[in-house]
């Protein structure tokens, strides 16, 4: 059994490292079979099968890689795994999983006594959004949402980020109060790899940074938030071609629409500074952020406006 | 890792009641040992029924035959004559006294008589006395130019009616002495042995077709009958036509009496009158029935294709109503334009696929020629009663028996309990690499036969019927997965598929059985369609032993879908079993998870060391 194993793990690991993607998923079923295997395993203290899944399911570059039927055998695997084993094995079974109740609660406990991880972070973070736009236990369970104000890098491809946007989650996240939680929300779910699919998220979020980011107080969250954008619009004037190497689900119009949405979100944020700052008296400094023309003129005329980095604005003499 | 502790074996010895329970702490070599001194109980308790059930088959079927033969033997001649049949051998045995009286008296004209001779030379005589006795006409000698060509064709007809007797009464001979050898016992061997050299003595008599030989018998007679009567006919004929029209008559009846019979026989199997020419026509009318619809089907659908027929279709339609006086004229005025357009479409058409059928008959001869040797290699085995496999040996040739004695004792018993003892010692055969591919339907009929009905989709095992329906079920499961590796195109697959169809009503699910899985897999393996819509494994915690039963089979089968053709991937029911097998809790013993493993293995393209062709024992010793 030991050498079939190690075949196993040998191939996998020769498939994920050749990096064609295809093979990859044309094998997802097989692949998925071993999940209940590497979670016994791992409870064993022999992780070798699971980090060898975790592997392959990131190299495939797929959004659908878990095949389905490990679902309905996700309450088996719950109730006897190991915390880790629970939370870096959530985000591919715990979706679709009938009777979520009792294994989101396992899920949230093993979350909780995990040792922190980039990985570990990862997995909660992917699992919390992908579930969180239609549970109703996840508002009560505070203690897994700040999870996300440690911003573990989410891959290109990643199903907690497309199903992150969805209305309701950002309706969840608002509810919590927290304005940390919520700026890593959306630090976490603007990215240069998926688009903001849902007409009504684009505009829950509209309505978020006006309503939940606006005074001078909200300075220096604007300010992460601006820089992410424009992170994000840098990466996507390096052209579809480059980013069609991480993600090769995104297509020329899909990118078109990313610019137009960050873009408008940026301008949003840019324009709350602008207001912010023409309600105040006090000469401040803001963040770097770039200002256009139009910016400069909608500024009031008791500000000066310097272009140097950081930039600082003045009162007019 | 817990895993659990009992195996295959453990069912087959545990549950069985036969053989005592086992204790899993036992050394595997003491454990081997009894497994195989279990299955070697099972192996002379089958053989014991076996004798029995042997012994009363061959006493009817010598009985049947012997009767038969002694009935034409005496119809043909007066051999044997005893008793109190004498009148009905007496009667019967005219039939070769009237045939031979009119050969002989037939036979005296075939010579020139001498008594015409002396008639002749008394009246040259009489002409030389007195030169006025006969006029004008002087008498002469005669000349012998042959005999009457009508004597000829009595006679040949007559001597071909005899030669048919006598022909049917030497095979009757052959036949009791056939017979006799049948049933002569063995002075040596072991009781297997020679319940064994028995089936193999049956199984002959099958291939051979010794039941069409002792049915021909009959057949001869008739023939020599007719014969005699045409015979008969012919000759009273130019002696008198108005006695020979009565024979005439009679004949004529016998023939269309004969004729009336075979008909009525062929056309409903409840009548009485049944004769080896009514089942042949029976058979005929079948096929041709088969064949004509067939062609006729291609026929309507490739006329329906036409560019004829669909052009008049959509300008009926177009034109509707066609009849009326303001549509009819464009109607035909479109349809003569367009026709001769729409026919050289077809004319076109029908070309290129003739070219196309040319061009395949030409590949056609090479592969007709491997099919022919691989046929005749085939057939050449079959004649000689041997497995068309490789590898044949002592042993092979052994089990070969072993299951073609199962394989009778399951078609000819009725009693339950022998039928599962049979199936008890067919589950324990180590390998079935010469199995009889007819016991998958034999293993299918028992295991239907163990089902009461159907109970809102769900099939309901007989009271008192659960163990024999799970043996069964196994069997068949083990069989079908066997024969879909080792020949996936037979027809005792396809005959087993149809059957699945027939007998088990649509969703129909074996929930809550014993053999659910190994029912179930078997009939999503055999029907593709099942696989979709019937089939959840979530439902169910298999025994170990059938647990551990079917992965081993499974197993076998991902390797030699995969092997079959390497870029083809392991089913998915296969990938499911897999799945649940390792996801369920306890897990299972170490050799399913090993199992489940492999056919994972096999889907990723490992090269995966063949486990398959283990035996029970020795996968046991593994574990």
């Amino acid at each position: 059994m030991n050498q079939i194993s190690r075949l196993i793990i040998q191939k996998v690991k020769t498939l994920a490292e050749a990096e064609v993607p295809d093979e990859l998923r044309s094998k997802r079923k097989a692949i998925t079979t071993l999940l209940p295997y590497a979670i016994w395993l791992e409870q064993d203290g022999q992780p070798e099968i699971l980090d060898t899944f975790l592997h392959a399911v990131r190299a495939s570059k797929t959004l659908y890689f878990t095949w389905s039927r490990a679902n309905q055998f996700a309450g088996t695997l719950f109730s006897e795994a190991s915390p880790r084993a629970i939370v870096l094995a959530s985000p591919y079974i715990l979706r679709k999983a009938p009777g979520r109740d009792d294994m989101v609660q396992r899920w949230a406990a093993a979350a909780s006594v995990v040792p922190y991880t980039e990985e570990v972070a990862q997995s909660v973070v992917e699992a919390l959004l992908q579930i969180a736009f239609n549970h109703e236990l996840l508002p009560h369970l505070t203690n897994i949402w700040s999870w996300l104000t440690k911003r573990p890098s989410l891959p290109p491809v990643s199903m907690g980020r497309s199903l992150g946007i969805h209305p309701n989650t950002i309706n969840v996240v608002r509810e919590l109060g927290d304005t940390e939680i919520l700026k890593s929300y959306l630090l976490l779910v603007w990215s240069e790899w998926n688009r903001i699919w849902y007409k009504g998220s684009f505009d829950e979020m509209c309505a978020s940074t006006r309503e939940d980011f606006g005074g001078i107080g909200m300075g220096h969250h604007r300010a992460d938030l601006i820089q992410r954008l424009d992170h994000i619009l840098v990466q996507l004037d390096r052209g579809l071609e480059y980013l069609k190497q991480h993600n090769p689900d995104l297509n020329e119009d899909s990118v078109r629409r990313m610019g137009d949405q960050y873009g408008e979100l940026r301008n949003i944020l840019l324009g709350m500074n602008i207001e912010a700052i023409a309600r105040t008296s006090y000469p401040m400094v803001i963040l770097p952020c770039i200002l256009t023309e139009t910016d400069v003129h909608r500024i009031s005329h008791n500000v000066y406006v310097c272009a140097a980095s950081p930039m600082s604005i003045t009162p007019r003499v | 890792m817990e895993v659990g502790n009992k195996t295959m074996d453990d069912w087959r010895m545990g549950e069985f009641g036969t053989a005592p329970d086992q204790d899993v702490a036992k050394a595997p070599r003491n454990r081997k040992q009894e497994i195989l001194s279990a299955r070697e109980d099972y192996r002379s308790q089958f053989y014991k029924h076996y004798r029995k059930e042997a012994e009363d088959y061959d006493r009817e079927f010598m009985e049947k035959h012997d009767e038969d033969l002694n009935t034409t033997l005496i119809f043909v001649s007066f051999r044997r004559c005893s008793g109190v049949r004498m009148l009905t051998r007496s009667q019967a045995g005219l039939f070769s006294a009237v045939t031979s009286a009119f050969i002989i008296d037939v036979q005296s004209q075939l010579r020139p008589d001498p008594n015409d001779e002396t008639v002749a030379l008394l009246r040259v005589l009489i002409y030389k006395v007195d030169n006025t006795t006969f006029g004008n006409d002087p008498p002469a000698l005669p000349q012998w130019t042959g005999p009457p060509h009508m004597v000829v064709q009595v006679q040949a007809i007559l001597y071909a009616s005899l030669a048919a007797s006598l022909l049917s009464a030497l095979l009757a001979m052959l036949g009791k002495q056939w017979l006799n050898r049948y049933v002569s016992t063995d002075l040596r061997g072991t009781a297997v042995e020679r319940s064994q050299n028995r089936q193999r003595k049956l199984d002959g008599i099958i291939t051979w077709y010794f039941d069409y030989v002792m049915e021909a018998l009959p057949l001869m007679l008739q023939a020599a009958l007719l014969l005699l009567g045409c015979a008969l006919s012919r000759y009273l004929w130019e002696v008198n036509p108005t006695v020979a029209s009565v024979i005439l008559t009679v004949t004529a009846f016998g023939i269309f009496f004969y004729i009336f019979i075979i008909a009525a026989g062929a056309a409903s199997e409840n009548c009485p009158y049944q004769t080896p020419g009514s089942q042949a026509l029976r058979y005929l009318r079948r096929r041709v029935q088969r064949v004509f619809f067939l062609a006729a089907s291609v026929v309507v659908s490739t006329f329906r294709r036409s560019e004829v027929f669909k052009t008049v279709v959509n300008n009926f339609e177009q034109y509707h109503p066609w009849w009326s006086g303001d549509n009819i004229k464009p109607f035909l005025k479109v349809t003569a334009l367009e026709i001769p357009r729409a026919f050289a479409t077809d004319a076109y058409r029908l070309g290129r696929a003739t070219v196309r059928l040319f061009s395949t008959l030409r590949h056609l001869g090479p592969a007709m020629a491997t099919l022919s040797v691989s046929l005749a290699r085939k057939a050449h085995n079959r004649l000689r009663g041997v497995p068309s496999t490789p590898g044949q040996g002592l042993d092979q040739r052994t089990t070969t028996l072993d299951f073609r004695c199962i394989s009778w004792i399951l078609q000819t018993s009725l009693d339950k309990a022998v039928h599962l003892l049979t199936l008890k010692h067919l589950v324990t055969t180590p390998t079935l690499a010469s199995v009889n591919p007819t016991l998958v339907a034999d293993c299918f009929d028992v295991f239907i036969g163990c089902i009461k009905g159907v109970d809102n989709h769900k099939v309901v095992i007989a009271q008192g019927l659960e163990e024999l329906a799970t043996v069964s079920a196994l069997c068949f499961f083990n069989l079908v997965s066997h024969l879909l590796v080792v020949d996936p195109t037979s027809s005792i697959l396809e005959g087993a598929r149809q059957r699945c169809l027939e007998v088990l009503p649509a969703y129909a699910y074996f929930n809550g059985h014993e053999p659910y899985y190994t029912m179930n897999t078997a009939c999503c393996l055999l029907v593709p369609k099942w696989r979709l819509l019937y089939f959840q494994w979530s439902d169910y915690k298999p025994s170990t032993n059938e647990h551990s039963m079917v992965a081993k089979s499974l197993v076998k089968f991902a390797r030699f879908e995969y092997q079959g053709a390497p870029q083809a991937k392991v089913p998915r029911l296969i990938l499911r079993f897999a799945l649940h097998s390792l996801s369920l809790y306890p897990p299972p013993p170490t050799s399913i998870i090993a199992d489940c493993l492999s056919i994972v293995a096999i889907d990723l393209g490992c090269d995966v060391p063949d486990t398959g062709a283990m035996t029970s024992d020795e996968r046991w010793v593994c574990i």
